[in-house]
């Protein structure tokens, strides 16, 4: 059924206790700080993204890496690559261990994908974070605690969605991300006060159903 | 529900109910019945067995699921026919005098009319009444009646050896039997007329009783003392099922003349007879009783 919610797996969680000084400097922590490691691999980046974020709400961790792998989870390199890779650091492993506590909590119950179409074959990430982290706020240059919705959805469909979204409330584009991601979607993340980017997510995901019951368009 | 998970649960809903006609959903996957629903027991009760060689009654003839088999239906739809037949049969206009008896007749003008007015069956015509009051006996202690009654194949069938039987029965107990008479389109009832005209002591009717399944050769026997008009089925004894494979017309014209001679000793019939103490002999009918196959109408592939 059409905007049934597509919840994440979580296909791997490692910890690194002491991780070392190399590996931690290449994957862009800070050796003087950060000693322990927390990795995870999700099956959908983005909801991993806010995931990551929501840690640093809850534990003294920094997101130092997070990337999403070239043409999403239906291409991984093995059964536990899924979409993307995500790693907090922090200084002692408890801090690790609160923040993937909080970064799974998310991906089971908040952050998801909905489906799009009746089939399923179209997906779409209208998500409304109530208050910024220190990770998103910093990526997206907006004070934390601030509201953002986060939207994504292939490219057409992105496209349409979004001018929708821009029009449908007082909000701002903060970043806009054009095709084509690491995994061939489009995404933005729109600012405004929690109200209206409710209202943003909220056109958006009409105007990506409407456009998987219309691909064709000819006035 | 976390706050996005809220919001997008309002929007499906909201785009569910502006779809018109939203795709039906998936079917659950319904699995094809099995072939046989109803196993037939591989062995059958020997208890169904045994009590079925013994009655004709509907005992031991198994279920499919919560119904007959079809082989028991189709038997039951043909002895239901038979009973249909033997209701429909009429006793012939020359019958009576053919077989040397009395014809009597009652008011009834029809067959159909027999069927829908009992009350008409229970008296005499004019000319039957005319005929009862010259030819017949009087003042006798027993007048037997033969009548059609339900089932005129029954009367002419048994009806005969039954009235010849309780005839004999009656003289060889010394009481003096009325002239033998066949009464047509006739109840119950008509005995009352009869017996009052002739005036005798008792009054027995033996007339073809209503047909059961597959039994439209049954016979039944009012008996009433002092008969006349106005009468109850209070005051009479009756014997039901005189056919071969309930109380053959010989046994039972034992029993009629034993109940008969009750009536005259006691000068009473119906509720106030006493029965106890009568000596019924090997009439009683208390002892061992022969298995009985029921006739088998009809046959289909499972039956044979």
């Amino acid at each position: 059924m059409i905007l049934d919610r597509i919840v994440p797996r979580v296909l791997a969680v490692r910890r690194l206790p002491g991780a070392d000084p190399a590996l931690l400097t290449a994957y862009g922590a800070d050796p003087s700080r950060h000693a322990a490691l927390g990795l995870v691999t999700v099956d959908q980046d983005d909801p991993t993204y806010v995931a990551l974020d929501e840690a640093t709400k809850h534990a003294a961790v920094d997101v130092v890496f997070a990337k999403s792998f070239y043409a999403g989870s239906a291409h991984a390199s093995g059964a536990l690559s899924g979409e993307i890779l995500g790693v907090i650091a922090g200084a002692d492993m408890a801090d690790v261990d609160a923040g993937l506590a909080a970064l799974i909590r998310c991906l089971e119950h908040d952050a998801c994908f909905y489906a799009a179409n009746e089939k399923g074959t179209i997906t779409v990430f209208p998500h409304v974070i109530a208050s910024l982290g220190r990770y998103l706020s910093a990526q997206a240059g907006l004070n934390v605690g601030e509201a953002m919705a986060y939207l994504v959805a292939p490219p057409m469909e992105h496209t349409i969605g979004l001018d929708a979204a821009l029009k449908a409330a007082s909000v701002r584009a903060a970043r806009i991300f054009t095709p084509p991601t690491e995994t061939n979607f489009a995404a933005a993340w729109l600012s405004g006060d929690l109200n209206a980017c409710q209202a943003a997510a909220v056109a958006y995901a009409a105007a990506v159903v409407e456009v998987g019951r219309q691909a064709w368009d000819l006035g | 529900m976390s706050f996005t998970r809220a919001v997008m649960a309002a929007l499906q809903e909201r785009l569910a109910g502006m779809d018109p006609l939203p795709p039906p959903p998936p079917l659950p996957e319904v699995p094809f019945p099995p072939s046989r629903v109803f196993p037939t027991p591989k062995r059958r009760s020997p208890y169904a067995d045994a009590a079925a060689r013994h009655t004709t009654a509907l005992v031991g003839i198994g279920h499919v699921g919560t119904r007959y088999a079809t082989d028991v239906v189709l038997q039951f739809q043909a002895e239901l026919a038979v009973a249909h037949a033997a209701v429909g049969t009429e006793l012939p206009e020359d019958w009576a005098e053919k077989n040397g008896l009395l014809p009597l007749h009652s008011r009834v003008s029809s067959h159909r009319q027999f069927l829908l007015r009992p009350d008409l069956g229970r008296r005499l015509d004019a000319p039957s009444l005319a005929r009862l009051g010259e030819k017949a006996r009087k003042g006798v202690d027993i007048q037997p009646i033969l009548a059609d009654g339900l089932s005129a194949v029954a009367c002419m069938g048994s009806g005969l050896a039954l009235l010849n039987h309780f005839t004999r029965e009656c003289e060889a107990r010394g009481y003096s039997v009325g002239t033998p008479m066949c009464a047509r389109y006739a109840r119950v009832w008509l005995e009352d007329e009869i017996g009052e005209t002739v005036g005798a002591k008792v009054a027995a009717i033996l007339l073809g009783e209503r047909p059961g399944l597959g039994t439209g050769d049954g016979l039944s026997a009012y008996l009433v003392y002092s008969p006349k008009i106005g009468r109850t089925d209070g005051d009479r004894n009756m014997m039901s099922n005189i056919h071969q494979r309930g109380a053959p017309p010989e046994q039972a014209a034992r029993r009629l003349a034993v109940l008969a001679g009750a009536m005259l000793d006691q000068k009473t019939s119906g509720v106030p007879l006493n029965l106890a103490g009568l000596d019924l002999g090997d009439a009683g009918g208390g002892g061992y009783r022969a298995p009985q196959a029921r006739v088998r109408l009809v046959s289909t592939e499972a039956s044979k």
